[in-house]
C-alpha cells in the first residue's frame, strides 16, 4: 500500500509518497497540483507496439498495474472533483486506465476548518467545507484528536483493520464536530450568486463580444486548467522510439482548451482560433456543456485557478459579469 | 515619487486625442492582492490605473497579442499601443525594436521609474506576514513597502521582500520612453549575478543532479512561455503540431515533421523543453522575471537565463535591451569574435 501525504514545498503543498506517521499540519491549505494526479495522471501508457521483420506487428498492453494508494488530506473540494470525472470516465465507455487507478485509490478527505484559500467558493456551486461526496473517509480536525466518518465500504474497511486506534465519538464530539462544520462554512470570503442561473444564460452568449473582453489579459497557459481537480481534457500520441525496427508507445497526456494547438484540424483550421475562444470554451465546458450532460458543475469551488492565474483572471468575477451582460 | 494622478492625467489625455488605441496598466483588483494587468479603452476608466509594488507583470507581452490582432483584421486599427513600463519592461521594448518584432511607432510608452524600489516577490511578503494576509501594496517613505493586511498595516524594508530581479537589477529606470515619471536614481551597488554565484560553485554533477530534479516537477503548462515577451514565436519547437500549415501543405510534409519534443512530462522531455528555451532567450532575456514567478510549481528558471546573460557579458561583452538601434546577439557575427571556429 502507498501513503500519499500533504508536504510542504517552497512553491507550495504537494501529495507526496510518505508514510503518514503523523498529523495533517496544521497550516495545510490544498495540493498545488490537486490528487486527479494520482488518478488520471499527466501521461499515461496505453500499449506498447513494435513491428519485425519475422513477427510483424506486435501490440503490448499496458493496463496500470498498481498498489492500493491512499491519498490523505483530499479536500472535500477535490473529492467532488473526482465523483465528478468518475462520471466522466464511466458511462457508455468505461475507461480501463482511470478505473483500475481509481478502484485502487482511497481518498482520505480533510474538512476544511478554516477556507485554503481566500478564493474558496465552494459552497456557491452545491459543495460545502464538509462535503462528503467522492471520499471514503472524512476527516474532521478536532484539534487534538480527528473525528473521522468511514463514508465507503473501502473506507470502512480502512478503519475497520485499525480499528484500536479508533473509538466512537461522544455525543460532545459530535456536537464539536457540527460546530467546526457549520464553522467553516460561514468563513468563506468569496461567492457566485446563483451559479444555476448561469448556463440558461450561457447559453444565450456563444456570439457575445463579452469573451474577448473577458480575455484580453489571458496569456493562453496551461495553469487554469492542468492545476484544476475536474478538468480532464487529454491527448493520445503515438511516440515512435525507433524506425528499424519499429518500436514505440501510445501515450496519452493532459491536454487544455487554453493551448493553440488544441482541436487544432489537420488543416491547420481551428475551430477555438483565439484566446478569447478559449475562455468561453473553458467556462461553457464547466458551466453549461457539463451541466446538460451530467446535470452538475464541472467545478468545484476550489479557487486553484484564482489563486494561481498569472494574470488576475477571476472566475468568480467573469461569470458574474457574463450573468449580468446586457440585463 | 511616481505620481498616479499623472500617470492617469496622462492616459486620459492620450485617450482623449485619440492618439493610442487603448491603454495597457495596472489596476488593483482580481483574486489575488498583487496588482492585474488593465486594458483601459475608455477616458473614464483611467480612475483604475494605479502604480503600486503589485506591479510585477511585464506588459510587453500583451504586444503579441496586438501584433496579430492586426494580422487578423481587415482594415486594422494603425494607431499605437499605450503602455506602462518599468526598467526592465523598457529593455524588452528594446529588444523587440531590435529584433523588428515592433516598430517603435506601434507603442506610445509611459516609462516608470523603480527609483530605489522595485516590485515585490509574492511569496516573500506572504512568508514575512504569515499568518496575516496580505491585501493590498503601496510603496512607503524611506524603501519600504506597505502592505495593507487582514491584521492592519505593516511597514516593512524593501530588500526584505523585493524581487530577486529587482535587487539585482542593472538599470531601475526606462531607457526607452515618451514620458517618464519618477526620479533618475541609481540603485547603489547593484549585483547582477549574486543569485547564480553560489550556484555555481557546485560540481557539474551537482548542478545536473539538481535540474534533473527541478525538471522532473515540470508540468509543460507552458506558463513560463506564455507569460514571455521574448517566447513570441508563431511556430515552437516545443507544440506538437502547431506549425505553419498552408493549403499546398501535404499529408506527408505534415506526417513527417519532425517531433522534437513529445508531450509526455517525462524528464528527458521537460528537459530538452527548457533548455531549447534558455538558449533561444540567450542575449534576448531582459530578467523580468515573470518565467520564475507564474510557475506553479516554482522552477527556478531565472537561474538559466541569469546564467546565459552572464555568458553572452563574459565572450561578447553584450548587455541585453540597452541599445535598440545594435544588432542582435544571436544574429550578428564580427571579425574579432572571440572564438575561432566560426572565422
Amino acid at each position: 500500500m502507498k501513503v500519499f501525504f500533504p508536504k510542504k514545498e517552497a512553491f507550495g503543498w504537494t501529495l507526496t509518497e510518505a508514510a503518514a506517521d503523523g498529523a495533517i499540519p496544521s497550516d495545510y491549505s490544498y495540493a498545488v497540483v490537486p490528487p486527479k494526479k494520482l488518478i488520471f495522471p499527466q501521461e499515461e501508457i496505453f500499449f506498447e507496439f513494435q513491428q519485425t521483420a519475422d513477427e510483424g506487428l506486435q501490440l503490448r498492453e499496458t493496463l496500470p498495474e498498481l498498489p492500493p494508494q491512499v491519498i490523505v488530506g483530499v479536500r472535500p473540494c477535490d473529492g467532488r472533483a473526482v465523483a465528478a470525472l468518475d462520471q466522466v470516465f464511466s458511462g457508455s465507455f468505461e475507461d480501463p486506465y482511470y478505473w483500475r487507478r481509481r478502484r485502487a485509490t482511497i481518498l482520505v478527505g480533510l474538512a476544511c476548518n478554516t477556507p485554503p484559500s481566500n478564493n474558496c467558493f465552494c459552497s456557491s456551486l452545491e459543495g460545502s467545507p464538509s462535503s462528503e461526496e467522492g471520499l471514503d473517509v472524512l476527516l474532521t480536525d478536532l484539534g487534538d484528536r480527528y473525528y473521522v466518518r468511514g463514508l465507503t465500504e473501502k473506507g470502512k474497511e480502512l478503519i475497520r483493520a485499525q480499528s484500536s486506534l479508533f473509538s466512537d465519538p461522544t455525543e460532545e464530539e459530535k456536537k464539536l464536530r457540527n460546530k467546526i462544520s457549520q464553522e467553516g462554512a460561514q468563513k468563506i470570503k468569496r461567492h457566485l450568486e446563483a451559479a444555476r442561473e448561469l448556463p440558461p444564460k450561457l447559453k444565450t452568449m456563444f456570439d457575445s463580444p463579452f469573451w474577448e473582453e473577458a480575455a484580453l489579459s489571458c496569456i493562453r497557459c496551461g495553469i487554469c486548467t492542468y492545476l484544476c481537480p475536474t478538468c480532464h481534457c487529454f491527448d493520445i500520441n503515438d511516440e515512435t522510439r525507433a524506425l528499424a525496427p519499429l518500436k514505440g508507445r501510445r501515450v496519452r497526456t493532459w491536454d487544455t482548451c487554453q493551448f493553440p494547438d488544441f482541436t487544432m484540424h489537420s488543416s491547420g483550421h481551428n475551430p477555438r482560433p483565439n484566446k478569447a475562444a478559449r475562455l468561453r470554451q473553458r467556462l461553457l465546458h464547466k458551466f453549461l456543456y457539463f451541466v446538460e450532460l451530467y446535470d452538475r458543475f464541472q467545478c468545484v469551488g476550489c479557487g486553484r485557478c484564482l489563486d494561481l492565474c498569472p494574470v488576475g483572471i477571476d472566475i468568480i468575477e467573469v461569470l458574474s459579469k457574463a450573468r449580468n451582460h446586457g440585463a | 515619487m511616481v505620481s498616479e494622478d499623472k500617470l492617469r492625467e496622462e492616459v486620459k489625455k492620450l485617450l482623449q486625442e485619440g492618439k493610442i488605441k487603448y491603454f495597457i496598466g495596472y489596476e488593483n483588483g482580481g483574486p489575488g492582492w498583487l496588482a492585474r494587468p488593465a486594458f483601459i479603452q475608455q477616458p473614464e476608466a483611467v480612475s483604475r490605473l494605479i502604480w503600486s509594488p503589485g506591479c510585477v507583470h511585464n506588459l510587453t507581452r500583451f504586444l503579441q497579442d496586438e501584433k496579430r490582432r492586426r494580422a487578423r483584421e481587415k482594415n486594422p486599427d494603425l494607431r499605437p499601443v499605450g503602455l506602462i513600463v518599468k526598467g526592465c519592461d523598457s529593455r524588452a521594448i528594446n529588444v523587440l525594436l531590435q529584433e523588428k518584432y515592433i516598430e517603435r511607432k506601434d507603442v506610445y510608452l509611459i516609462g516608470v521609474s523603480c527609483e530605489l524600489l522595485g516590485v515585490v516577490d509574492e511569496a516573500k511578503i506572504t512568508r514575512r506576514l504569515y499568518p496575516a494576509k496580505p491585501l493590498q501594496v503601496r510603496f512607503g517613505a524611506k524603501e519600504t513597502i506597505l502592505v495593507l493586511t487582514d491584521q492592519g498595516e505593516r511597514e516593512i524594508a524593501a530588500s526584505e521582500v523585493l524581487a530577486d530581479r529587482c535587487l539585482e537589477c542593472p538599470a531601475n529606470f526606462p531607457l526607452v520612453a515618451d514620458i517618464v515619471l519618477g526620479e533618475k536614481i541609481n540603485r547603489p551597488n547593484p549585483q547582477p549575478y549574486q543569485s547564480i554565484a553560489s550556484f555555481e560553485a557546485k560540481s557539474l554533477e551537482e548542478r545536473w543532479a539538481f535540474w534533473q530534479e527541478q525538471f522532473s516537477r515540470c508540468l509543460r503548462c507552458y506558463a513560463c512561455r506564455s507569460v514571455c515577451p521574448m517566447c513570441y514565436c508563431d511556430e515552437c519547437v516545443a507544440d506538437s503540431i502547431v506549425y505553419a500549415v498552408s493549403a499546398d501543405t501535404t499529408a506527408e510534409e505534415k506526417a513527417q515533421k519532425v517531433k522534437w519534443v513529445e508531450r509526455n512530462p517525462e524528464p528527458q522531455e521537460n528537459i530538452f523543453y527548457h533548455l531549447v528555451r534558455a538558449i533561444h532567450l540567450a542575449g534576448r532575456c531582459v530578467d523580468c522575471g515573470e518565467c520564475e514567478r507564474v510557475c506553479p510549481v516554482g522552477l527556478p528558471l531565472r537561474l538559466l537565463n541569469k546564467k546565459l546573460e552572464k555568458e553572452a557579458k563574459a565572450l561578447f561583452g553584450y548587455e541585453v535591451g540597452l541599445d535598440a538601434n545594435s544588432p542582435p546577439l544571436i544574429s550578428c557575427f564580427r571579425d574579432n569574435d572571440p572564438q575561432d571556429f566560426i572565422r
